[in-house]
């Protein structure tokens, strides 16, 4: 699924998952978990459909329940004891951490799922092409080599199949000559090849002063105003955490301040924020709705 | 003013005696098209790496170019990379980005362009070229021709005054390569830009050309509209010929004819020729037509030679092969890459007899190379049988297959070299063999001589032309003492020169017993030196027959002189059939 937001411009994109990947790791308060998770799951399948649904019950779901149950075997901080095991204590305290701990490791799995799906080569390159030309171009040049090397190795190893020199079958030793060989050959081959793509970047001016970098993307109105509400909202939560509506403390025992009306508005920015991408969506599918209906 | 003149200009390479090119004088003129000719290794790359600084190699250079009246050397890198484009022959090794677009911008970015003038820029390239479709796309998935088209693209975005093309077409198929050469020239004629282009394939750039330029070992030996070039080359006798589109050579070989054997080709012969002007001297102005050079004005010419003259003999007499027993059979043979991939072989049923040529032309993507590798045995068919000399291909071991059986080499000969110098890689070869040395070396020498690389085996792989390469990698395939021999498009990126010296090993090969199966392009050379023809399309073979046979019953897939002729004869296919038959019957006209 084609998601709304991958169409924003890259530094929209980056300022939203820079946001959330940094607010699930620093805010413990299982609530804020339990928001960044769950839109982050929803998210992650709203991207990429049926092979994220697998992706998220093989094996995040897994990594979670195993951080959970570990967390009480080998933390034994609290004061409330549940049980022993092996004379070691388990405490209501250390699993519930545990818990959380799972949620937090969860989200961030899940969000850089979605991070790798709209970030894509040319959007980091963008980004960083600002900063640093030489590396965006760098950067560039290896993501077209790796797939031109690929296909050149299939080349050479059928060629070399061609003359007997296989490398799936033989002896073990024999095999590894040949592997050997199909590599030597890559990199003469590469070495020989990389001269014309040296003259054609010569050609083309490249070492002259002053290079720039381009980007295809451009910065809307419509980034402008996402980039302002998501300000909006960090700052909300930014003031909502340095008050301490966000804190709590596990150990010795859980201390979790009051639920205020302030609190509840923080929580509400929080929501807001993390589900930006999936209210993107559904605003723009009930508009294409409506649109259709029209016709 | 001219944009370039070359004064005197001398070209050595470290380390030679020998200068690449010798005193060339060349002045090109603003708006010009201008073709630079010869022969692999007669100094035409050098020459136009000269004309550009950050390309020009090491060596010693005398003489002076004047790039719009200053001195190349003294104008700065910045302006020569906007103002001279230059386009390489290798379509993947000049893309340098991951996207269409970025690279588009590459040049634009080296000079420093802002992002707002960038963006037009590329815009209006990719609407000029149509490149607008796969603007967004990843470079990888490009094919060959478009990802010429992007290199082309990607230099005129920098609106460059001068566009230089060193063999751009070479490693691309037909339609690609006229596609890219109409674009070239759309170029020069839409927007004025100057062009100087080196091309093997010269029956489409010559028309498009204002001047031809010939090099010979690094001399200009001619310098004139295209016409005048091929009567000049004529006049001299020079080997060059061999290049120059197909009416050009049946020209050239009926003026031949007309001098050696007296046959008058005079297209008036019922008309009074002025007794001035003497055929034998001056044969063109006697017949009273220039010089062919497009198949159009080739048949024309024809149609004026046989005017006045009735033709008696319509079909050239082939002398039939004989015909052998079959030694690969496909029947009903079924391909795809994967489940879910569509079929590309469909029911492909095939003989190829021994000791034969046997060539299979066709479109790209039509199936061709899939069916020359489920014939070697790299792929096996789903469904249906692939027989050798009456034995299940998949009953042979691998061992069996490739080494004796099988010679494959594939269309990039590199894939092939692993050693420092030619004679360390046939040597190579043979290493598994428990021979003496004294017998690998009779080998290797053998092998070098018939594929006529004796000077050649001191030199690295990497180091030999296009032509010399495959000839290299063939002696290796042949160390393994094949019984067949499959090629994927051989004649790919070399010059009429190379071309006919591989149809002589292969004819060597021939006699010799082995059977040649070829996938090609190529079908001016099928024509020349295939026995049997097989047009490949959809996943199957439509027709095979002798060349003969095969070239005279198409109309449009089918070589320039069977296009020039068929109006006249009906089964002439190469600048050799149709300059006999014409004696033929000119010969008949006089008894």
């Amino acid at each position: 699924m084609k998601s709304i937001f991958a169409a924003y411009h890259p530094a929209v994109n980056f300022t939203f998952f820079c946001a959330v990947i940094i607010g699930s790791m620093f805010f413990m308060h299982p609530v804020l978990l339990c928001i960044s998770w769950s839109a982050a799951f929803l998210y992650s399948i709203y991207l990429n459909g049926r092979k994220a649904l697998r992706f998220n019950i093989v094996f995040v779901l897994p990594t979670m329940i195993i951080i959970s149950l570990i967390n009480p075997l080998f933390n034994h901080r609290g004061m409330t004891i549940l049980g022993y095991i092996r004379d070691n204590p388990i405490t209501l305290e250390s699993i519930y951490y545990g818990i959380c701990t799972g949620l937090m490791f969860g989200a961030i799995i899940l969000w850089f799922s979605c991070y790798n799906a709209i970030m894509t080569s040319d959007k980091i390159i963008c980004l960083f092409g600002r900063i640093v030309p030489a590396m965006s171009l760098i950067f560039s040049m290896v993501l077209r080599f790796v797939p031109k090397f690929k296909t050149q190795i299939i080349t050479i190893s059928n060629a070399q199949k061609c003359i007997g020199r296989d490398v799936s079958n033989g002896s073990y030793k024999e095999r590894i000559r040949h592997g050997i060989k199909i590599l030597s050959i890559m990199v003469s081959w590469a070495l020989e090849n990389a001269i014309e793509t040296a003259d054609s970047m010569k050609s083309r001016g490249y070492g002259l002063k002053g290079r720039t970098s381009f980007s295809i993307f451009r910065f809307y109105a419509r980034d402008k105003g996402l980039l302002m509400i998501m300000t909006v909202f960090i700052t909300v939560i930014s003031i909502g955490a340095a008050a301490g509506v966000t804190n709590i403390q596990y150990f010795p025992s859980i201390k979790i301040g009051e639920i205020t009306g302030f609190g509840i508005f923080v929580y509400t920015a929080y929501f807001l924020l993390c589900f930006i991408p999936v209210i993107l969506d559904v605003m723009e599918e009930i508009k294409w709705h409506y649109f259709r209906s029209g016709i | 003013m001219a944009l370039f003149s070359i004064r005197d200009l001398t070209f050595t390479y470290p380390l030679k005696d020998i200068p690449a090119i010798k005193g060339v004088n060349l002045t090109v003129e603003y708006g010009e098209f201008i073709t630079v000719c010869g022969k692999t290794g007669c100094g035409k790359s050098t020459l136009l790496r000269n004309l550009k600084t950050a390309l020009t190699p090491h060596g010693a250079v005398t003489g002076e170019i004047y790039f719009d009246g200053r001195l190349l050397s003294e104008i700065d890198l910045r302006e020569q990379t906007q103002r001279i484009g230059y386009v390489l022959q290798n379509p993947e090794n000049q893309i340098v980005t991951d996207k269409v677009w970025h690279e588009l911008a590459f040049g634009l970015e080296s000079l420093g362009y802002d992002t707002q003038s960038i963006r037009l820029r590329v815009a209006e390239m990719a609407s000029f070229f149509g490149i607008q479709d796969w603007f967004m796309k990843d470079v990888s998935e490009l094919s060959g021709g478009q990802k010429q088209l992007l290199n082309l693209a990607a230099v005129m975005a920098m609106q460059p005054d001068l566009l230089i093309l060193d063999e751009p077409s070479s490693q691309l198929d037909p339609i690609a390569a006229s596609n890219f050469l109409e674009t070239v020239k759309k170029i020069n004629s839409e927007i004025g830009t100057t062009i100087i282009i080196t091309e093997h394939r010269l029956e489409e750039v010559l028309p498009m050309s204002d001047r031809a330029v010939v090099l010979d070992s690094g001399r200009v030996i001619l310098d004139s509209a295209p016409k005048n070039v091929g009567e000049e080359l004529l006049k001299l006798n020079h080997d060059m010929f061999l290049a120059m589109p197909g009416p050009m050579q049946i020209y050239a070989g009926l003026i031949k004819a007309q001098k050696e054997m007296g046959i008058d080709i005079n297209p008036n012969a019922d008309q009074n020729v002025d007794p001035n002007i003497d055929p034998i001297i001056d044969p063109n102005k006697a017949a009273g037509m220039s010089c062919p050079i497009t198949v159009r004005e080739g048949r024309k010419w024809l149609t004026e030679v046989f005017h006045a003259r009735e033709i008696r003999c319509r079909d050239l007499d082939i002398a039939k092969k004989t015909e052998n027993e079959t030694i690969i059979e496909l029947r009903n043979v079924w391909f795809k890459y994967s489940r879910n991939h569509s079929d590309a072989i469909k029911g492909l049923s095939l003989n190829i007899s021994a000791g034969q040529m046997h060539c299979i032309v066709g479109g790209n993507g039509t199936g061709k190379t899939t069916a020359l590798a489920l014939i070697g045995g790299i792929h096996k068919p789903y469904r249906g049988k692939v027989k050798l000399m009456g034995r299940e291909l998949s009953k042979y071991t691998k061992e069996e297959l490739y080494n004796g059986i099988f010679g494959i080499l594939p269309q990039n000969p590199q894939s092939l070299f692993v050693e420092k110098t030619v004679g360390l890689d046939l040597f190579e070869v043979l290493e598994k063999k428990t021979l003496s040395i004294e017998e690998k070396e009779a080998k290797v020498k053998a092998a070098a001589k018939l594929m006529e690389i004796d000077d050649l085996l001191k030199m690295h792989p990497y180091d030999l032309s296009g032509g010399e390469q495959q000839r290299a990698a063939l002696g290796k395939v042949l160390l393994l003492k094949p019984k067949i021999i499959l090629l994927d498009e051989p004649t790919k990126g070399l010059d009429n020169h190379f071309k006919i010296k591989l149809a002589g090993i292969l004819n060597k090969l021939l006699e010799n017993g082995i059977t040649v199966v070829m996938v090609s392009h190529d079908i001016e050379f099928c024509a020349k030196y295939g026995d049997q023809c097989s047009m490949f399309f959809d996943g199957n073979i439509i027709t095979t027959n002798t060349p003969n046979r095969f070239f005279s019953g198409n109309s449009f897939y089918t070589t320039a002189a069977n296009r020039m002729s068929r109006h006249k004869f009906s089964n002439a296919v190469t600048a050799k059939d149709v300059i006999d038959i014409c004696i033929q019957n000119l010969k008949t006209q006089e008894s």
